[in-house]
């Protein structure tokens, strides 16, 4: 007999119940890019695997009150592809069309990458300087959680057993331009060493306001504020920019892997902000 | 939907190439493992982890890594397989145009390779070359190939094979 069951509820009232009676054991496939792998890796033993594919209730990219609402149940791609998106968040549309790849956005979700947890989930720095939030349902109670309270460890959240994701969303802001910009290996599918999120207010090149996150560099995502601090009010030009990035590299607390040494990620978080920042202000591509 | 049977198992129904696969499945069990197992061996193993691309199928109008997704995930859809496209005799545009333009060398990528150019083409006929590289960047070609691999896929789109 397989040690895994399989169950796809077909409201949100059925998911919940079910959450409540087999918390940890029941793992969500929010478009489940990574169970398999982590099936055939060993690292889940069993349970119950449980598809939400067909929950209407996880569904829908909307505005509501000011907040970009997306369901938990959206494929990268049609968040990608949709009208409202595409008007109302072209940047988050760019920071998208970089996540793995044509094959991987067709099965995974924004929630599924958050609930994942990874320190590189690609799509983490950008909704931190958005000042994403998630909003978690479970049989007893639903609240919203601010994602920069979101992660506690590698692979780990504040998610409680018998939690979903139920969207995420985010207050449309209404000036500024965002920068992102990713370091991997390969342009598709590879991991990234490190990714640098900035969300830029400016006034000419004069800094209003500035929100900045990193990924890869730390045991979680981060928003990197003691960085954003001394580049408030600043006037910015190319070398300006490159000395102000430079505080970066106090504040995060990257590890050696395979991908990249320590050192290395620390240097190259200021490289990457520097660009970011420069791509947030028209300076380069 | 599908429900376990007393021996653990649970009852299939996937629409491979216009045909009812039907089967009784462990709930682990991966869509390639799935399609292989009925002889659907066009459809290749590589990493078996999401990386690779060999495993691309068509499911729903989407182009898939299998290897990383449930059959039961699947259950009730509609996938389609390389051998969808066309047979010796009468090649898809896109194999003719592959094997015109030497597109492959060892060819274990390929029946990925065509299954994302062909999601490709159905959404948007007319792609630019960069659209082409995009969309097969999840799909790994480990002898080199990739230029002759877009040079056949814009053929295809530029009309060549009407």
């Amino acid at each position: 007999m397989g040690k895994f069951t399989f169950f796809r509820p077909t409201a949100l009232a059925e998911l919940l119940d079910f959450k409540a009676r087999e918390g940890g054991k029941a793992r969500i496939l929010d478009g489940g890019s990574n169970v398999l792998v982590y099936i055939n890796e060993g690292s889940i033993a069993g349970g119950a695997l449980v598809d939400v594919k067909s929950l209407e209730a996880i569904k829908g990219i909307e505005i509501r009150d000011g907040l970009l609402e997306i369901g938990a149940g959206e494929l990268i791609a049609d968040i990608m592809n949709s009208d409202l998106i595409r008007k109302k968040m072209p940047f988050l549309r760019e920071v998208l069309q970089k996540f793995a790849n044509p094959l991987v956005r067709n099965m995974a979700t924004l929630a599924g990458n958050i609930a994942d947890s990874s320190p590189i989930g690609d799509t983490i720095p950008p909704l931190l300087v958005l000042e994403a939030e998630v909003v978690a349902a479970s049989a007893r109670e639903q609240r919203v959680i601010p994602l920069e309270e979101f992660f506690t460890a590698p692979g780990k959240n504040v998610l409680k057993d018998d939690e979903v994701i139920l969207k995420v969303r985010f207050p449309l802001p209404e000036k500024g331009r965002g920068g992102h910009i990713k370091l991997g290996l390969r342009r598709g599918t590879s991991c990234s060493v490190a990714s640098v999120a900035v969300w830029l207010v400016a006034d000419k090149n004069k800094v209003r306001d500035i929100r900045i996150a990193l990924g890869g560099v730390a045991p979680t995502p981060i928003r990197a504020r003691k960085t954003e601090s001394p580049f408030k009010g600043q006037s910015l030009d190319w070398d300006k920019i490159t000395e102000l990035s430079e505080t970066v590299m106090e504040e995060v607390r990257p590890i050696t892997d395979v991908r990249g040494s320590a050192e290395y990620r620390k240097q190259v978080s200021a490289g990457l902000l520097a660009k970011a920042v420069r791509q947030a202000l028209g300076m380069e591509e | 939907m599908s429900e376990r049977n007393d021996n653990g198992l649970y009852d299939i129904c996937i629409t491979v190439n216009d045909r009812e696969i039907r089967g009784k499945i462990k709930a682990e069990t991966s869509l390639l493992d799935f399609l292989r197992e009925n002889n659907f061996t066009e459809v290749k193993r590589g990493c078996d982890k999401g990386d690779c691309g060999a495993c691309t199928v068509i499911k729903d109008g989407r182009a898939i890594l299998s290897c990383i997704t449930l059959a039961l995930q699947a259950d009730g859809s509609r996938v389609y397989t390389v051998k969808s496209l066309g047979s010796w005799d009468k090649m898809h545009p896109l194999q003719q145009a592959f094997v015109d333009y030497e597109a492959l060398q060892c060819g274990f990528c390929t029946p990925g390779m065509l299954m994302s150019a062909k999601a490709l083409l159905d959404s948007n006929p007319k792609p630019t070359r960069e659209e082409i590289r995009e969309a097969i960047s999840g799909n790994l070609c480990r002898c080199t190939g990739y230029q002759k691999i877009v040079d056949a896929i814009e053929a295809v789109a530029k009309g060549e094979y009407r």
